[in-house]
């Protein structure tokens, strides 16, 4: 299976690059004065890259948060990070044009996840445990207030603005030449990284928040280390590609039914296929037989949304 | 050398006492009384400053440093992976360097041997009682605090847990229990808390006598021929 896995995920991105609306000669590939050279590696083939790593920080991030706030149906998206990165971006787009907009947005989702850490310990003080249910509450209620301002700042927006606000919140994976894949591929090396010299303390976090302090674990600090490197990672991804939803719910949980193994051993299957996931799902966008390419966002919560409900199904079943 | 001096709380009155090096305790009580909640206190899992561990406040002594001095063993296994095994909870219960010579001999004497390689949220009560006494064992505090570690045992199992106690694989320890036979064989000193307020604090002889009894579980219990015997 996991063999299979590899197999097939290596041809997909062999493979994407060449499928797109232009259909590409594979002789004109490597000569630098045809259109087929820029089609192919400008847009093309750091599209691939773009998406891979996107999907991977999507992927590991909706892991991580799984495990710090010990509950399966966790990501940045259901928290509400997305729509207050939404949020932050669209008001950079009104009302302050000339600033860099992935400012805003890693604003906007590293103050989410703040609000959100802060008010959950607030409510039980004396106690090592954040309460996951009051955090998801929590969520929700932000994700409410995000969307209603959302709507007002449409609202106080015109109709060029409001354009360029939808575009941003249906996530593209458009790019042109290798700025944004390396910045990406950058941050991805970090986020790794930080992840992985954890990998001790994120073990303990596995089993459950008061074993891992009366271990000698400070529970607190290592979860907002997690929650801000997780959210800042994410940030950068959604202000370069927008909302895209569900990778890192659907992927974590797929590794997990396949590799039946604790989570600390999984962070490179789960960077891997959440990248090969947004690789194939962009390469479905394009190619089906529309004016233009899907939205990603449209697709990754087509394949996502339908799995969300089979996973809670099935949980309730097992219980 | 554990002390805790006037600590008060919603749930917890007046508490004060302290245990010499080495010295074990049972904590009695009925539910509800805040026996838990007492040993949350401490280790710390609920911050406080009025406890000291061998002459330093708790508050105070760093994570790593408290973890080798104290030690408490919740009555449930609480954990969130789906997928770790009895062997890799048993190297992550360990605080310093894994030994795993330890390991194997630790699972061969609680014989878990089918279990070694088997998911622990899969695990029975039972026996994820036994995984959590192998778990104190693995970490090897100064105080090892059990909180009804013996509730889901059976008899034979019971036995095993009883002569583990009553060894000296485990330093220091601290019992709660509502199993008074177990209490009765120990032979440890007795805490016996009543609505949050230490009722009795003292030697395993004055308690175990037929008035304190009496007094403590209203003729519920009785002494007889050196065997203590539930009156229905």
């Amino acid at each position: 299976m996991k063999l299979f896995l590899y197999i097939s995920s290596f041809i997909i991105v062999c493979l994407a690059p060449f499928m797109g609306e232009i259909n590409l000669d594979f002789n004109e590939i490597f000569n630098t004065s045809s259109t087929t050279y820029t089609i192919f590696w400008d847009l093309r083939v750091s599209r691939v890259v773009l998406a891979f790593f996107v999907g991977g920080i999507l992927a590991l991030g909706g892991l991580i948060f799984q495990i710090i706030f010990k509950n399966q149906l966790i990501t940045p998206y259901t928290l509400g990070i997305a729509s207050g990165t939404t949020l932050f971006t669209a008001i950079s787009i009104v009302f302050f044009p000339a600033m860099y907009m992935p400012i805003s947005s890693v604003m906007g989702s590293l103050v989410t996840i703040l609000i959100l850490y802060f008010i959950s310990k607030q409510i039980n003080k004396s106690s090592i445990a954040v309460s996951t249910n009051s955090i998801l509450l929590i969520g929700i209620a932000l994700s409410y207030f995000y969307s209603s301002a959302l709507m007002l700042v449409f609202y106080m927006s015109n109709l060029q603005e409001n354009y360029s606000i939808v575009r941003f919140t249906l996530g593209s994976l458009d790019t042109v030449g290798f700025t944004s894949a390396l910045i990406i591929m950058a941050v991805s090396v970090i986020f790794y990284a930080v992840i992985y010299s954890n990998k001790e303390k994120i073990k303990l976090l596995l089993i459950c928040n008061d074993t891992a302090f009366l271990k000698g674990l400070n529970v607190h600090k290592i979860n907002l280390i997690l929650l801000i490197v997780v959210s800042l990672s994410v940030g950068v991804c959604i202000s370069f590609v927008g909302p895209i939803g569900f990778i890192g719910l659907v992927v974590p949980h797929i590794i997990k039914l396949i590799y039946k193994q604790s989570a600390d051993k999984l962070f490179f299957p789960v960077f891997f296929f959440g990248g090969i996931f947004l690789v194939f799902s962009d390469l479905i966008s394009r190619n089906l037989n529309t004016d233009s390419s899907l939205p990603i966002g449209v697709v990754t919560a087509f394949i996502g949304a339908p799995f969300f409900v089979y996973l809670l199904v099935r949980r309730s079943k097992v219980k | 050398m554990l002390e805790i001096n006037n600590y008060n709380s919603e749930i917890l009155h007046n508490i004060s006492f302290s245990l010499k090096e080495n010295e074990n305790l049972i904590i009695l009580g009925e539910n509800g009384a805040g026996k838990s909640t007492l040993a949350k206190v401490l280790s710390n899992l609920i911050t406080n400053n009025k406890v000291q561990l061998f002459h330093e406040e708790i508050d105070k002594i760093n994570d790593l440093k408290r973890a080798q001095l104290i030690n408490y063993i919740p009555p449930k296994l609480s954990i969130f992976d789906e997928y770790v095994t009895l062997k890799e909870f048993l190297e992550l219960s360990t605080i310093e360097n894994v030994n795993n010579e330890k390991i194997d001999n630790l699972i061969k004497v609680l014989k878990l041997e089918k279990l070694k390689d088997r998911y622990c949220k899969a695990f029975s009560s039972g026996e994820k009682q036994l995984l959590l006494l192998a778990s104190s064992i693995m970490h090897d505090a100064k105080i090892t605090i059990f909180d009804e570690l013996t509730a889901n045992l059976d008899i034979s199992r019971l036995k095993e847990v009883f002569d583990i106690f009553n060894s000296d694989l485990l330093k220091q320890k601290i019992i709660i229990t509502h199993n008074l036979d177990l209490a009765y064989a120990l032979k440890f000193k007795i805490l016996f808390l009543k609505d949050g307020k230490i009722e009795f604090f003292g030697e395993h002889d004055e308690f175990f006598s037929n008035e304190n009894l009496k007094k403590f579980y209203n003729n519920t219990i009785l002494k007889l021929d050196k065997h203590l015997v539930v009156n229905l």
